[in-house]
């Protein structure tokens, strides 16, 4: 071997034949995944001891010497299998190397590490002694970890000359470096880069090997950790079950709140700890497909523990994802909120109590008022009409009086028994359908004499072709007069009180009644108020006062009840209009429960007519009711509908049943209803006559919704000129 | 023609008082009872066309009297008119199917009541034949 110092450096750098190692980290594709590493952990990488077998195999096998670096190129650990001669000089000579081991000398200092660090690839470096070294960069993700190096070893056969220079240079045995130089076979350049390439891969395979030992230890110590956290919480059941719902685990708390030990409950369905009914209704499967679906699925109810007792629980569900497969299971958490549950059935209990002892109250006080109410009225009516003999006229004035209170007192009492009923949801409302006008007509008959008694001008405009209303014609009258009454008490002499009638603007669907005054009028921030109970505007009291200002309560709720809604625009001074809505009458809406696809499946609907003969004279409420009921028994519900009285009056004698059914159904219900009504005593009437006639459903290219709204429409002509002919609608 | 016999049942002895005067002057003749039992033994006793019943009565439900009327085969065709201070919201249906013609919450109107009074007895048609001649 010659040495030459003057020789320059020489680094070989090549690219191995597989992808760089160092990449392989990320998984598919090339990405560098980004890799939290303490120092520990970075420490533990490197291990020495860890290392050292692998070393030393490799060293041993490929006849070279191998050892771990740090980044910086320090040896971790000692140098293993080191080579004969680099042992010899080394031992030999004080010079110090910088940057690599490895080097003997240099005339520059080695890189070798660094640039294998940088670069990413093995690096390839020979000394001043004619030693060849690579050195293998070792990195996971981004972390530069460290190197191996191996070799000092000849790439080419040395001559004597080169040897004794060497041995001169070095001071060591020209002999003894010639016998050491002799026994070692030189190693190529291309042996020397499949070593590296060998070794790379070796070393990039051990760290990822030394990281999944790492992940492993963090992953034992985190689950140890949640064990250790789940199995310790004592106040929240918390539990998992696989993807059908049977518990894979079971905690300390999930014990202590349901009672199962984890022993018996593992592997069984959780829908054990839900109620009879609730297992009945598929709740626990209803809720992991709601889980499953929407990634939570969170619910508050009963559930029973192991002894049958009963808790009230807040309960979470969410899915398990473990690698993205989406069946893994779920996880539960579950609060016991009994407490707070029976915390809020007690104060709903005590709502309730209050309510109904107000209720109670209240009807009790118009109950007991009633009797001597009548007394008093009968008192008063029989000295009015004479029956203890005639009555001077200043007398009969007071006693007119007298009977005005005694009627104010009723309606009072009336009002208080209302008032009872909203608070007790007990105020029923009987829709029906009926001709807005006529109800306005009676208003203003009821009115008429309050009005006249003022010199007030009662009238009404009321649109022509108005629809007719389906609400509680009784209820709706009552709303009516009580804000009649009220524009005509707040209106001064000679003023005008309106009544008015048309379709709703903002909403077809419903139509609007109005009545308005020429009275004192509301400010705007009494407008809102109004309505409330007990409320009476104040500045209004010195014109009046009169009635418990139940009235304005009373007929919001009634309004609201019949899904409408009231409200008052008003100018002080110049007077008040309070309108409110009523919804219009609609077959298409009565006709939503029965018109289901199932149903429709033939396509068509039909119209069965019954006319009832009427008797003149004879008071027929009873007889028409029973033959709604023999009606009502002899159709399918849920796929014929029998419309209500569907006209002005109670006594309308020609009754409809709409059918989903095709022409055979429909003669079978048909003869049904006949044999019915052959059963029925009729006494001396007529027989009931009973017609058909069937609606095909229109062109099946039209949405469904709007092939329904035809039909109804439909439906509602047929009525109408059926009403028409029977002169019930004008 | 007698005069047609009324039996009001009413504990509230005012309102008996009043009522039977205006009934009087109708031309009716007026017997009363203010509990179950004594109006039980005035109906044997006078047999009257009409009963006017009051629901909340002593020493029993005004129901038990209406019931017991429609058992007793001598009762059965006496219309009984129901006078109440009670909610008809409640009353009124369970009163007509146990036989009662119609149903009044106190106060009823003296017109109406009356019509009521008229129409159980019969009397609509020859009054307004009356009328006509």
């Amino acid at each position: 071997m010659i040495l030459r110092e003057t020789e320059q450096m020489e680094v070989k750098r090549y690219i191995p034949r597989t992808e760089s190692p160092s990449c392989d980290l990320g998984g598919a594709g090339n990405a560098i995944v980004e890799i939290d590493l303490s120092s520990q952990e970075r420490s533990q990488l490197l291990d020495v001891a860890a290392w050292s077998s692998m070393l030393e195999i490799y060293g041993r096998t490929m006849k070279v010497a191998v050892a771990l670096t740090d980044p910086n190129g320090t040896l971790l650990g000692q140098c293993r299998n080191a080579q004969p001669i680099w042992a010899l000089v080394r031992g030999a000579t004080n010079e110090k190397v910088i940057g690599c081991s490895f080097c003997l000398t240099r005339l520059s200092p080695c890189t070798a590490v660094a640039d294998a660090l940088r670069t990413g690839l093995p690096t390839m470096t020979r000394d001043q002694a004619g030693l060849t070294h690579v050195a293998v960069p070792l990195t996971l993700g981004r972390h530069l970890l460290g190197a191996i190096i191996a070799g000092q070893v000849l790439d080419r056969y040395p001559d004597s000359l080169l040897l004794e220079r060497a041995a001169k240079r070095f001071g060591v045995s020209f002999q003894l470096l010639w016998d050491l130089s002799s026994k070692q076979r030189p190693i190529s350049h291309v042996a020397m880069q499949m070593a590296g390439d060998l070794l790379s891969t070796l070393g990039q395979a051990f760290v990822r090997q030394r990281y999944g030992a790492i992940l492993e230890a963090r992953i034992a110590q985190t689950n140890g950790r949640f064990r250790s956290l789940v199995e310790g919480v004592t106040d929240y059941a918390l539990f998992t079950t696989d993807h059908v719902g049977r518990v894979t685990s079971w905690n300390i708390g999930a014990e202590r709140m349901l009672g199962y030990p984890e022993a018996t409950i593992l592997g069984q369905y959780f829908s054990r700890i839900f109620t009879v009914d609730d297992i009945e209704g598929g709740v626990p499967e209803k809720q992991l497909l709601k889980a499953y679906r929407e990634g939570r699925a969170e619910d508050e109810g009963w559930r029973v523990r192991e002894d049958q007792t009963q808790l009230w629980a807040d309960v979470i569900i969410t899915p398990l994802l473990e690698e993205e497969k989406a069946d893994s299971g779920f996880a539960v958490v579950m609060e016991n909120v009994t407490d707070r549950r029976k915390a809020a059935i007690e104060l709903e209990a005590a709502r309730q109590e209050r309510i109904n002892l107000q209720e109670r109250f209240l009807s009790h006080v118009s109950h007991e008022l009633r009797t001597p109410l009548t007394a008093l009225y009968f008192f008063i009516t029989n000295l009015l009409d004479g029956v203890v003999g005639d009555l001077p006229l200043l007398q009969r004035e007071h006693l007119e009086f007298s009977l005005e209170n005694v009627k104010q007192l009723r309606d009072m009492v009336d009002d208080l028994l209302d008032v009872s009923r909203i608070e007790t949801l007990k105020l029923n409302v009987k829709p029906r359908q009926f001709v807005v006008s006529r109800l306005i007509e009676e208003a203003l008959r009821t009115c008429r004499g309050n009005a006249v008694s003022k010199n007030i001008r009662l009238g009404s405009h009321i649109a022509s072709d108005l629809p007719s209303a389906w609400a509680d014609r009784a209820r709706l009258l009552q709303v009516l007069v009580n804000l009649i009454d009220n524009a005509i008490k707040f209106t001064p002499d000679s003023g005008a009180v309106t009544l008015g009638a048309q379709l709703f603007a903002d909403d077809r669907s419903f139509l609007c009644l109005s009545v308005s005054d020429t009275g004192c009028g509301i400010t705007p921030d009494q407008c809102e108020m109004v309505f409330d109970r007990l409320a009476q505007v104040k500045a209004s009291t010195e014109v009046s006062r009169k009635g418990l200002g139940l009235g304005l309560f009373i007929s919001r709720e009634l309004v609201v009840q019949q899904h409408g809604r009231i409200w008052v625009d008003s100018q002080v001074g110049r007077g008040s209009t309070f309108s409110f809505t009523v919804p219009v009458f609609s077959v298409a809406t009565l006709c939503e429960s029965i018109f289901t696809p199932s149903n429709l499946m033939a396509g068509c609907v039909t119209v069965i007519v019954v006319d009832v003969p009427p008797i003149v004279g004879e008071v027929q409420t009873d007889y028409l009711a029973e033959i709604r009921a023999i009606l009502e028994r002899s159709i399918l519900a849920g796929h014929d509908l029998l419309l209500p009285a569907a006209a002005d009056n109670e006594s309308a004698t020609t009754l409809f049943i709409i059918a989903c059914a095709e022409t055979s159904r429909v003669e079978a219900i048909s003869s049904c209803l006949r044999e019915a009504l052959d059963d029925f005593d009729c006494g001396s009437r007529a027989k009931p006559r009973i017609s058909a006639t069937t609606l095909r459903l229109a062109a099946n290219e039209l949405p469904w919704k709007q092939r329904i709204v035809d039909v109804s429409r439909r439906i509602e002509k047929l009525i109408q000129a059926r009403l028409l002919d029977k002169g019930y609608l004008g | 023609m007698s005069a047609k016999k009324i039996l009001i049942v009413d504990d509230d002895g005012h309102l008996l008082l009043g009522l039977a005067a205006k009934l009087k002057t109708h031309g009716y003749a007026v017997f009363s009872a203010m509990d179950g039992i004594s109006a039980m033994a005035v109906a044997r006793q006078e047999v009257p066309d009409l009963v006017l019943l009051d629901l909340g009565l002593p020493g029993g439900d005004g129901f038990l009297v209406l019931e017991r009327l429609r058992q007793m085969t001598e009762f059965v065709a006496i219309p009984v008119i129901v006078l109440s201070a009670r909610d008809p919201a409640t009353n009124k249906d369970r009163a007509l199917r146990a036989g009662a013609v119609a149903f009044f919450q106190k106060p009823p109107a003296n017109r109406e009541l009356l019509g009521a009074i008229r129409n159980a007895l019969g009397e609509e048609v020859a009054l307004s034949q009356f009328l006509k001649t």
